[in-house]
């Protein structure tokens, strides 16, 4: 069995991605832990050795600390492994912003892309025309020298 | 596989491998291209799919050292302030790149005579103009006439939205009565010869599914596959082969999709691998002839690199910008401090380019082609609820004068798959580069709250763009003179008369603007050139 497995996906990881990335209640954002990026973030490190080793001695760490997970033993955490902190926070990032409910939620579209994309309107010639007036209106703003065959 | 000899082998199928097929498929010339990388089917883009945004920092990275994919070749920057980014696979990097599509000005090719600066080019915008022109329309480029920055010319489609963002920030360029246009893109505003025009998807640099962009898998090599050239891909080519009686290029050996090494002959060898590669396969060709490298007499293969270095600017608004909507880069481009000023304190210019927004994820990990994540805890929540949907920003594009101390060679253990040399980059800024990005910075600083910005954002620290490498030129340059160019005004090397460079290391200077449309318009001037002299080509 390898070491990866014996990382329990719940707390306390998922109290550490709270404080990361924490909720906006107002506006029904949930915070990373719970939304179950723990998850997203334990398939990453069975794949990737570093994050694995990195996400092992974090929570080993947290594990030892008095005050539990808070803001300020993560940030105790970021100071004391500073490597490893950083592993985490990408992966965390990617996992929480990789969701399309997340991403409705801070305004940008949940569906793929293509084939959909967005409704952007096109200027009209006449805004163009009003917006570029005083660009034109001052003439050329280049050199053209002397041409041909250097 | 069939090994026959051809008449014209093409190196490449990028921009420039791809435009120079095209001009001389009239010919009739049994015309073969090798590809290192494979066709990229419509099912493996990352924008058909919900977490598209991920792809950016795995398989569809714009970094090959970070992609690592079985045709990417490692790329040791360790010495240098810029990481090269490419794609390799038919297409080239004009599967990822981002579509904008200005062109180089007239002072661009006379630097020399202008500013005292880099070289003169042995030709002039005046004599590219009409290959610019006849590349555009086959590209599918969009954009709006009448731009007082350039000799007059019109793009074929109409210009595509710039946007809430666009029109923000032209008006602050209004405020201070500075220069700026819609930008010249590769993207279609309307549909074009069985190509969808764009859905603002806003994801340029992962490929375009729709096939708006202006990728060479979508505009000219369906058209040259269809004509009778032959695009052989999963090809590496090893190195370039000549004969020592002749000292004339013969063919290449090159590690096919078998696993096994094959040689290829033909008559005429076209090499067109962009600033990196191209000076890679030369330096990897050496013979009794040739021992420093191939067509390298002059030993300026691999010299004068020249980049883009670039920094950004970001104001927040009152209202919602809506920068994820939309081509990634293009909306509108200013190019007010261009052309040189002896006020400044540095000479030639630069542009500021008002890119969009970028997708959430790739905000929060520190925005494109930087790795360095956004603050966690309550200040992240803040930032992404009240900055993130608000911003506008503007790019300061540098030109980059060529040094011949900023270099591609040959790293001495690094090696690709198929244990080839790899390239290693030598390159720092200039201090006339560094003026300039303090110059832009403040610029773009003053024309944001110009336009309405209430917060200013920058770095805070005079860092460039790591992975800002995507225009990668001057390494094997035109110019007349053989001791101190590679090749001839027409792109002949100097030294090995049936072999030529089309791509961008043939760049005598930068200028301040991506540099694609000016690389297929001088490919398919250099196609141009090859028919006209046919009866001689190699006299």
């Amino acid at each position: 069995m390898s070491e990866h497995s014996n990382i329990d996906p719940q707390s306390p990881l998922d109290a550490i991605l709270d404080v990361l990335i924490p909720a906006n209640p107002s506006r029904n954002i949930p915070a990373a832990g719970q939304l179950g990026v723990a998850t997203f973030v334990t398939e990453a490190a069975a794949q990737k050795n570093a994050l694995n080793t990195a996400l092992i001695a974090l929570l080993s760490r947290a594990g030892e600390l008095a005050d539990g997970i808070t803001p300020d033993t993560v940030r105790q955490l970021e100071t004391e492994l500073p490597e490893a902190f950083n592993l985490l926070l990408v992966e965390t990032y990617k996992g929480y912003y990789s969701r399309p409910d997340i991403r409705a939620l801070v305004g940008v579209g949940a569906h793929p892309v293509h084939p959909a994309g967005y409704e952007v309107a096109s200027e009209s010639p006449e805004l163009l025309n009003e917006l570029t007036a005083p660009v034109r209106a001052r003439g050329p703003v280049f050199r053209d020298p002397p041409g041909g065959q250097a | 596989m069939n090994n026959d000899p051809v008449d014209v082998l093409i190196i490449g199928a990028g921009a420039s491998g791809a435009a120079i097929a095209w001009s001389l498929l009239e010919t009739r010339m049994r015309i073969l291209c090798l590809e290192q990388g494979d066709h990229l089917p419509d099912k493996d883009f990352p924008s058909r799919h919900e977490d598209y945004e991920i792809a950016r920092y795995g398989a569809f990275s714009c970094d090959p050292n970070v992609r690592r994919l079985q045709q990417d070749y490692p790329i040791n920057s360790d010495d240098s302030c810029i990481t090269p980014v490419n794609w390799n696979g038919v297409g080239g990097s004009t599967i990822n790149f981002l579509g904008h599509w200005p062109r180089m000005r007239p002072s661009d090719f006379r630097t020399k005579s202008l500013d005292g600066v880099g070289e003169d080019w042995p030709l002039d915008y005046h004599t590219l103009a009409p290959f610019y022109d006849m590349n555009d329309h086959n590209t599918g480029v969009s954009g709006l006439g009448g731009n007082p920055a350039y000799p007059d010319y019109k793009p074929p489609h109409p210009p595509i939205p710039i946007g809430k963002l666009g029109q923000t920030l032209a008006r602050g360029f209004n405020e201070k009565g500075w220069h700026w246009w819609p930008s010249d893109v590769a993207i279609l505003s309307e549909d074009d010869d069985g190509r969808q025009k764009c859905v603002n998807a806003g994801t340029c640099d992962l490929g375009c599914a729709a096939g708006a962009k202006g990728g060479t898998n979508f505009t000219y090599w369906p058209m040259l596959e269809n004509a009778g050239v032959e695009l052989r891909t999963r090809a590496r080519v090893r190195e370039i082969l000549v004969d020592e009686s002749t000292g004339f290029a013969t063919g290449v050996l090159f590690h096919g999709a078998d696993g096994r090494v094959h040689e290829q002959k033909a008559e005429l060898v076209i090499v067109a691998c962009n600033g990196v590669g191209t000076p890679r396969l030369l330096l990897n060709s050496k013979s009794r002839l040739f021992p420093d490298g191939l067509a390298n007499r002059s030993g300026k293969v691999g010299k004068n690199l020249m980049f883009h270095p670039l920094t950004g600017v970001a104001g927040v608004f009152e209202e919602p910008m809506k920068g994820h909507e939309g081509p990634m880069a293009c909306s509108i481009l200013s190019q007010e401090f261009y052309e040189s000023d002896p006020t400044r304190g540095f000479v030639r210019g630069y542009g500021l380019h008002s890119g969009r927004s970028t997708t959430p994820m790739t905000y929060a990990l520190g925005g494109y082609g930087i790795d360095s994540p956004i603050p966690w805890g309550a200040e992240h929540r803040e930032i992404m609820d009240n900055v993130y949907p608000y911003l506008a920003g503007l790019t300061v594009v540098t030109e980059d004068l060529p040094e011949e101390h900023n270099c591609v060679t040959l790293d001495p253990d690094l090696t690709d798959s198929d244990g080839i040399p790899a390239p290693k980059i030598t390159y720092k800024l200039g201090d006339n580069t560094r003026a300039m990005l303090r110059h832009g910075e403040d610029r773009a600083k003053e024309v944001l709250l110009a336009a309405g910005a209430k917060r200013i954002l920058t770095k805070g620290d005079d860092k460039v763009w790591w992975r800002a490498g995507w225009h990668q030129m001057g390494t094997c340059r035109l110019g007349n003179n053989p001791e101190t160019s590679v090749v001839n005004s027409w792109g002949r090397c100097h030294d090995v008369k049936n072999l030529f460079i089309v791509d961008g290391s043939i760049f005598v200077t930068a200028g301040a603007v991506n540099p694609t449309s000016t690389i297929q318009a001088l490919a398919l001037y250099i196609g141009d050139q090859i028919k006209t002299n046919i009866a001689t080509l190699f006299d």
